[in-house]
């Protein structure tokens, strides 16, 4: 496989070129960078030893992708210009492709080099924004600019793609889109190089054998080590990946590089006390996790300060997550992927504590759920404990933002850092990254229960994204309302006609006084049992009323039900327009009536007693009057209109904590 | 919890529908009473016994 085998020109030793695209080759004796000229081989220097990260990689190990097989051929490590660092392996494909994977925070991306289209002219460095979408890039979705930063070569090993050069620095731009897509602007040349491709697991790229059992057993014990300014001990729990650290015995902030420790400053004595003690595993829906750093944070709206805890989890094999409590509820944080989310173009009009530039979208999408702005502040790192993967102090400051659909919140922070532009020297630049994370709403008692802390305080306020409980009823009600419905309709197609079983025209006598009555019972007449009943009385009033009191009276049991039928009319004009008030039919409906023969006992008075009354009387049965199914409809929708009720007022209480409130008392929106 | 409560109470108030429709219940619609055995051997059209006894001297 070998393409060149040659003496290295700093040592003498072999070295070997297996790849034709590689450039340089790092001499695995003296540790210099050998680069391939046309004429011969050149030393461009010694580059340091690569820092052990516990990667799972190595050179030598195999993959395939998309069927093409490939092999590791050597490995670059980058410095990021605000802390930390990362690896690019390079693999090298049996068809001549040449692909980049990078390796950050345990995830991997894997990239080629494509060429810049002829009609597309991508942006300077110094034109870049973040969040900007490039265009015309030869790749099916938008990719958006989710970092710049300058990079620095720190070390390398086997055989390297490009002229690399110990120490020498260069700008970039990582991309990010949908559907993991990923790229990489590398603006080390002009125009930029662009490296397209998407992030991947190290199963979707055939690495199966890899040195991660290894790596487990290396990276779960930890590491002790002795504090550079008080001498006590203190653990790494992920050796591998912490950047800075605090000595629990003296406070002191230390920064971590390649396991030794440098005080950087005495923070004091701790401001905060973390519920769940550094140290502590737990169960996440992801697996175990141990705490292995708290800090508090902090922003300031409207003169107030409001502050909140957030817990670094780490387990080798799942990476990073956070706890976030605030207020006393907790959130369970992941990363994802910025060109993942959607900023709608629609921003807020609300001037934020960031002032009116730059304005927030007021609504994010991200996989297919919509997101609503909550908050717009600068956040600021107040008090540190434990480890972290980055150079993290105190005073650390990044632009939130936060969304939510509950039971989730998204959050983006925006992270710049000024540096010397690369084109002009002496002018400086903003760099910096763009970071979402996707918060989970968790109880206390949850916590509780997967931390083994008790006594957890609960919550006084609706959280941003608590969940409302209850939204179930809806479709309860929709589904109860619905089956009332083909139950009335069976119920109407089932029950029969109505049914008339007694009609008589009644003419009472003059009354002998104004207090007088008149009495009528009627023949016996047959009810059926099961049906409900109607009495109907008629009477052809003007402008006067006429009272029955009415009885059926069972002629087998005694049964009476009594029951007052009140007919009365009038009508008149006023102001020139004609009104009309009652009718001169009226009637009561009553409940079923055991089956049997019945007697109707009627007894009347009317205004104008002097003069006789005629009242017509019928009786039916099996009436349909639709009182019933509006009893029902009243019935099963008290409990639903009640959680309504409380819904909205859940709501208010949960957007009067936002400086975007879409629910507003005066009604003066923010949006 | 609620929501076994919520769904035990809806079915009870169809039911109550359902048996309300089989059954001709019907909300109000006047009182109901039974007749005195004294009252129906003697007759109970006597002008004394309505205004008297069942409707309470009205």
């Amino acid at each position: 496989m070998s393409v060149l085998v040659a003496n290295c020109p700093a040592c003498g030793a072999s070295v070997e070129f297996k790849s034709g695209q590689s450039i340089v080759v790092i001499c695995s004796y003296c540790r210099s960078a050998v680069a391939r000229t046309d004429r011969d081989l050149k030393d461009l220097g010694k580059v340091a030893e690569i820092v052990e990260t516990g990667s799972p990689l190595d050179i030598g190990i195999q993959g395939r992708w998309k069927d093409i097989p490939f092999e590791l051929t050597g490995r670059a490590q980058l410095g990021h210009e605000m802390g930390g660092q990362w690896d690019e392996w390079y693999a090298t494909f049996s068809n001549g492709w040449l692909g980049w994977l990078a390796e950050a925070q345990g995830r991997f991306y894997l990239t080629f080099q494509h060429p810049i289209p002829e009609n597309v002219n991508l942006p300077s460095f110094e034109q870049l924004q973040l969040g900007q979408s490039i265009g015309g890039l030869p790749w099916p979705t938008s990719l958006i600019v989710a970092e710049t930063g300058r990079a620095t070569a720190l070390g390398a090993k086997g055989e390297i793609p490009y002229l690399l050069t110990p120490g020498d620095t260069y700008y970039y731009a990582d991309l990010s889109g949908p559907n993991q897509g990923f790229g990489t602007l590398d603006y080390n040349e002009t125009p930029p190089l662009v490296f397209l491709g998407q992030q991947v697991t190290l199963t979707e790229i055939g690495i199966t054998s890899t040195r991660a059992p290894e790596r487990e057993q290396k990276e779960v014990a930890a590491a002790q080590l002795a504090c550079p300014q008080c001498g006590g001990t203190l653990d790494l729990r992920a050796p591998d990946k912490t950047e800075r650290v605090t000595c629990p015995s003296c406070n002191s902030l230390l920064d971590v590089n390649q396991g030794q420790l440098k005080f950087l400053k005495a923070l004091g004595k701790p401001s905060f006390q973390p519920v769940i003690p550094i140290g502590t595993t737990g169960d996440v829906p992801e697996g175990k996790m141990t705490v292995i750093g708290a800090m508090t944070r902090s922003v300031t709206i409207e003169g107030t300060q409001y502050f909140w805890g957030e817990y670094l989890l780490y387990n080798p094999q799942i990476g990073f997550r956070w706890l976030v409590n605030s207020d006393d509820y907790w959130n369970y944080v992941e990363a994802i992927p910025p060109g993942e989310i959607s900023e709608l173009a629609d921003s807020v009009s609300l001037t934020t504590p960031l002032g009116a530039q730059d304005r927030p979208a007021k609504s994010v999408d991200f996989r297919g759920r919509n997101y609503r702005i909550f908050q717009d502040a600068p956040a600021v790192v107040e008090s540190v404990l434990g480890e972290f993967y980055w150079k993290v102090e105190a005073g650390e400051n990044v632009r939130a933002t936060d969304y939510v659909s509950p039971p989730y919140m998204l959050s983006k922070e925006v992270t710049t850092l000024l540096v010397p532009q690369p084109t002009r020297p002496g002018k400086k630049q903003n760099i910096g990254e763009i970071n979402w994370s996707l918060g989970t709403y968790v109880t206390p008692a949850q916590i509780e229960k997967s931390f083994g802390v008790s006594d957890l305080p609960r919550p006084s306020i609706i959280a941003p994204n608590q969940p409302y409980l209850y939204k179930w009823i809806y479709k309860y009600w929709i589904i109860f309302i619905l089956a009332g419905l083909l139950v009335a309709c069976l119920s109407f197609i089932t029950s029969g006609s109505t049914k008339e079983v007694f009609s008589q025209r009644v003419t009472f006598e003059p009354l002998p006084n104004e207090d007088g009555t008149q009495v009528f019972f009627s023949e016996p007449f047959q009810l059926s049992g099961h049906r409900n009943i109607r009495i109907t009385g008629e009477s052809p009033v003007q402008n006067t009323w006429v009272y029955l009191e009415g009885d059926l009276i069972s002629d087998d049991t005694g049964l009476v039900q009594s029951f007052p039928v009140d007919i009365s009319y009038y009508q008149g004009v006023e102001d020139g327009e004609a009104w009309t008030e009652g009718a001169q039919k009226n009637s009561t409906d009553t409940s079923s009536l055991p089956a049997g023969k019945y007697v109707l006992r009627l007894e009347a008075q009317w205004e104008r007693w002097q003069q006789p009354a005629s009242v017509s009387v019928r009786i039916e049965q099996n009436v349909s009057n639709g009182f019933n199914f509006v009893l029902m409809l009243i019935g099963l929708s008290i409990v639903p209109v009640i959680m309504a009720i409380y819904h909205f007022t859940f709501e208010k209480r949960r957007w009067s904590e936002s400086m975007f409130t879409p629910i507003s008392d005066s009604g003066d929106d923010d949006d | 919890m609620f929501k076994t409560v919520y769904t035990i109470f809806g079915t009870c108030v169809i039911g109550l529908y359902v048996a309300a429709s089989l059954l001709g219940w019907q909300f109000g619609g006047g009182s109901r009473h039974t007749l005195p055995p004294d009252v129906r051997q003697n007759g109970y059209r006597s002008f004394h016994f309505w205004h008297y006894g069942l409707h309470g001297g009205k």
